[in-house]
């Protein structure tokens, strides 16, 4: 499957249609995936086949429990990928500004740092004792430009609007 | 072999000590590190899930920073690798594809050519130094039986990672057996930690990694060896979540490869790392592996192990 770095939602859902296709519900992805195992109302079988069926991709809130493990990927014996599959999914429903708050607050993170964790005092202590090297700076602002010309900046924003008034 | 050296943000400023033992142990093999100024890979579930395109540009970037300096890109992450990894492959079997991300780097003055290799240090280790060259730096045999996880992300998609098998894969196992550990099959061994939706669904991911643990425990390990941090972090600290969630007791040290790795080849310092760990008895269970403190290894889990709940 293409990745999803164009702007146009037809093209995209009718990507995801065409990579659902060959799915015949033999149900092996539900069974290797281990999310479904201790949450069945999670099943990759009934994503995918919600598209084949109605030929929309349905945005439910239950794509984000995806852990991308890839196993349902690699034992398909139809070869679809279905976690490139939900990923075109979520990047749909985060389109629209639905996405777990754990998830933008990851983006905010990055946004300001450039990364996903800030050293705490205690670990950069540790690391002075370790005889660890300083790490290189970080330019948090060319990370903050690709954010915004790729698009991200707009899902935040849509985000906040989308929390501040509930539909 | 000089690399840039790619630690990813949860080595760095969450588990110094595993940059440490990788710091010890790559020098003695001539694998030279280069600090550059990396960003988050960017992680490859919750950040490609919200945006594929930003995900793609931000590894593009990345990879981007490694060819400027002549430099192929090593990681100790299974989570950056996969990132990286994957990224390079949709650049380099895509020219649209590349002109899209390049339109973008163009507007911080980068370009990504496709010239540098995105590597994990399993395969520098088991690839090109190999079992034997490891065996023969080896001063001490590590008596330990161990369950070995090698991480999804180092794993899948098998077609474009090919570092090892998804299914039934054998590098890990052949590396901790060059230190003289047992390394015990298991259930779900290829099974995820969880880690990838902790923050989505906290109940979800902690019910993965009890599964996870029940597969482990089965075996009674002496201990459990990853090559990913994020495995780490979800095992070590993830054990005393299920055991308070599921009333389970688990209590089974993790390592990361490189730590037994300094500790098999009696490098200076490893007290130090060793002392980084959260799992009760874990310096306790190396020094019974190399023969010191008397009685042989005795399972943990094995003493403590699960219990119905």
């Amino acid at each position: 499957m293409r990745p999803v770095i164009w702007d146009d939602d037809e093209e995209r859902v009718s990507d995801v249609r065409q990579a659902a296709q060959p799915c015949f519900q033999c149900g092996v992805c539900a069974a290797s995936c281990p999310v479904f195992r201790v949450a069945p109302e999670f099943n990759p079988r009934i994503a995918v086949d919600e598209i084949v069926q109605t030929g929309t991709v349905a945005v439910t809130g239950r794509e984000w429990y995806c852990a991308y493990c890839l196993m349902c990927e690699q034992r398909c014996p139809m070869g679809v990928a279905l976690c490139e599959i939900l990923v075109a999914i979520k990047n749909l429903s985060a389109r629209d500004g639905k996405v777990p708050p754990s998830i933008v607050e990851m983006m905010d993170v990055i946004r300001f740092t450039g990364k996903v964790s800030h050293p705490s005092k205690g670990t950069t202590r540790r690391r002075r004792e370790l005889g660890l090297p300083e790490l290189p700076e970080v330019d948090a602002a060319e990370v903050q430009k690709l954010l915004e010309v790729t698009g991200a900046i707009d899902r935040l924003t849509r985000y906040r609007e989308a929390e501040c008034e509930p539909q | 072999m000089k690399y840039a050296f790619f630690p990813g943000c949860t080595i760095a400023d969450r588990l110094p000590f595993i940059e440490k033992s990788i710091r010890l142990v790559c020098p003695e093999y001539d694998i030279g590190l280069v600090g550059l100024p990396f960003t988050c890979c960017p992680e490859p579930n919750s950040v490609q899930s919200f945006s594929q395109y930003t995900w793609l540009t931000m590894a593009a970037r990345n990879i981007a920073v490694a060819e400027e300096h002549d430099l192929d890109i090593l990681t100790a992450c299974a989570g950056c690798f996969e990132s990286l990894a994957m990224a390079k492959h949709m650049l380099d079997t895509s020219a649209d594809t590349r002109a899209h991300v390049n339109r973008a780097l163009a507007n911080i003055g980068r370009e990504y050519t496709g010239q540098a290799r995105v590597v994990h240090l399993l395969q520098v280790l088991h690839d090109d130094v190999g079992c034997k060259g490891i065996e023969e730096r080896t001063l001490r045999q590590l008596r330990m039986r161990v369950v070995t996880h090698s991480g999804c992300h180092l794993l899948r998609p098998e077609r474009v990672l090919q570092v090892d098998l998804a299914e039934a894969p054998a590098k890990l196992d052949a590396l901790v057996r060059a230190l003289g550990m047992e390394s015990v099959d298991y259930m779900d061994k290829t099974m995820c930690c969880g880690a990838g939706i902790r923050g989505v669904n906290r109940d979800i991911s902690f019910a993965v990694l009890r599964e996870k643990f029940a597969g482990m425990s089965m075996v009674h390990p002496d201990a459990a060896v990853v090559f990913c941090p994020t495995c780490f972090i979800s095992f070590e600290a993830g054990q005393r979540v299920v055991n308070r969630m599921f009333g389970t007791e688990y209590r089974l040290p993790v390592f990361y490869y490189t730590e037994l790795l300094a500790v098999a080849m009696g490098l200076e310092g490893t007290e130090s790392i060793l002392s980084g760990h959260r799992v009760q008895g874990t310096e306790e269970t190396v020094a019974r592996a190399m023969g010191h403190g008397g009685t042989p290894a005795q399972a943990p889990m094995g003493t403590h192990g699960a219990r119905e709940v």
